[in-house]
């Protein structure tokens, strides 16, 4: 329990709120700029980068249950899969795959993987498949082509969720290379997000490479089951 | 920053659906009114009966907005929140669902039978269940006062601090946003052109804001640092919140009914 209490440092508590409100805001601002992502847990990510996996999944949980008490209630009920991101994101960062920008983009496919195995059963159970986002046309298409509800929901959500969450991902790793070191040297686990040596343009390229080959990968996975 | 910050921010500026009215329902130890939201949920959820969710709306969570004088209020969300998500989500499992024998009607693709009519309207009810015992809660009960309560049965103080505060952040921060944009925009940002150019825009909106606020955590952790936030002792309260014996039979009546609906689903089975 030491290493848990070391991670819940007093930084840390002052940081949740705050990435809670960095959530909201950019979840907003992206509404604004009618962009086709969500980017509503860049805080969460980052929390669980620098604070370890339970600072991230409490950050997760928090901030949906704060958005759901006071703004929407709707958001309620996907507090799980809020507390897995950041989770992911702090297990992922342990392990060293927040340190260069092609590491950050398996990151974030990873997060995207635990949201659309803990989502899905919540959209099947509570919602019955069918929940109230934009989504919900490509799971009613996909249903009328004769899938059952569980694989319907998940291939809607293997589409969507990896582009969502490795921008995430790299959002906040850019952020986090933004800060100064003496900054993060004060959180519990700045070694978790120091840059490797040698980054560089060419890199950050491979990264968006990956990006997209992961997009059309799941763009042919979606056709083969459709097909 | 400063974190104490009862001057700075008054209370109409925290984020929250609060009314403040005077009723039983307000009067209430928030304890007992989480309860009963969560019993509501539990019970539109286990309870093998149709038309339970129907009735608890129409029989609890309508009554009740009454009796806590914030009928209009209640309406009115359920009305902006609630009716949208709902709606859609009957409409499109109704169509959309498979299994369906009994055809009642087709078009092209749409198909609507009365098997998915009925499946999409127990979904849609059991979420407007859901979503209005909450809408209900929030509307009686302060954050603040559900915090306090909470915390003197044992929920970890920083628990509350990063509830609370968290409520004073958001609206803080959504006037930051508001105005980067604008002052982006008058420099020339285009914020409305094609798609590329949205996405551009959004490193130059999202950068300040998020350092900007990130600069503030240390400020406020030496601040809170300094009033004793770590500190092991007990704390004791400024405000007292009333914890009556109706209360306390009212939440084990909850829980009893909770446990009957389980036992009838179990029974029904």
């Amino acid at each position: 329990m030491n290493w848990l209490k070391k991670d819940f440092n007093i930084m840390t508590w002052v940081l949740i709120p705050v990435a809670i409100a960095i959530n909201v805001a950019i979840g907003q601002i992206v509404v604004l700029l009618r962009l086709p992502l969500y980017l509503d847990s860049i805080g969460t990510v980052l929390v669980g980068a620098v604070c370890g996996p339970m600072a991230g999944l409490l950050t997760g949980m928090l901030s949906n249950i704060i958005w759901g008490l006071a703004i929407d209630p709707n958001a309620l009920p996907w507090f799980p899969v809020a507390g897995v991101i950041g989770l992911v994101a702090g297990l992922c960062a342990n392990a060293g795959l927040f340190k260069s920008w092609w590491k950050v983009v398996v990151t974030g496919f990873l997060i995207a993987l635990g949201a659309v195995v803990s989502g899905t059963p919540i959209s099947v159970y509570l919602y019955g498949g069918i929940t109230a986002s934009g989504s919900a046309f490509i799971t009613a298409f996909l249903l009328q082509t004769g899938q059952d509800i569980v694989s319907a929901v998940l291939s809607t959500n293997f589409l969507i969720e990896p582009i969502d969450k490795i921008s995430t991902a790299l959002l906040a790793f850019a952020i986090l290379q933004g800060l100064s070191q003496r900054f993060v040297a004060r959180f519990p686990r700045p070694e978790n997000v120091t840059a490797e040596k040698g980054q560089n343009r060419t890199q950050l390229f491979i990264a968006v490479g990956v990006v997209i080959v992961l997009v059309l990968l799941a763009a042919f996975v979606v056709v083969r089951i459709l097909g | 920053m400063v974190v104490s910050s009862g001057k700075m921010h008054p209370m109409h500026e925290r984020l929250s659906l609060y009314i403040h009215r005077e009723s039983v329902l307000h009067r209430l130890n928030p304890l007992t009114k989480l309860t009963l939201t969560f019993a509501l949920i539990l019970i539109a959820y286990l309870s093998p009966w149709y038309w339970t969710g129907s009735m608890l709306i129409a029989v609890v969570i309508a009554p009740l907005s009454f009796v806590g004088r914030v009928q209009r209020e209640y309406a009115w969300a359920a009305l902006r929140l609630l009716a949208p998500a709902t709606g859609f989500i009957f409409v499109m499992q109704s169509f959309f669902l498979p299994g369906g024998q009994t055809e009642l009607f087709r078009f092209a693709f749409l198909r609507l039978t009365s098997e998915t009519l009925a499946q999409g309207y127990l979904t849609a009810i059991r979420i407007f269940v859901m979503v209005s015992a909450f809408i209900l809660f929030l509307l009686t009960t302060h954050p603040s006062a559900l915090m306090t309560d909470l915390t003197r049965r044992g929920l970890p103080s920083q628990l509350a601090y990063v509830i609370v505060s968290t409520l004073q952040i958001i609206p803080q921060m959504e006037s930051k946003a508001q105005t980067i944009i604008a002052a982006q925009r008058s420099r020339g940002l285009d914020t409305e052109g094609t798609f590329l150019k949205r996405v551009r825009a959004l490193v130059p909106l999202v950068g300040p804001l998020v350092f900007g606020s990130l600069v503030e955590v240390e400020e406020r952790a030496i601040a809170i640092e300094a009033r004793g936030f770590t500190s092991p002792r007990p704390k004791t309260f400024l405000h007292e919140l009333p914890d009556t014996r109706t209360d306390k039979i009212i939440r084990w009546g909850l829980v009893f009914l909770v446990l009957l609906t389980l036992g009838a689903n179990a029974w029904l089975s």
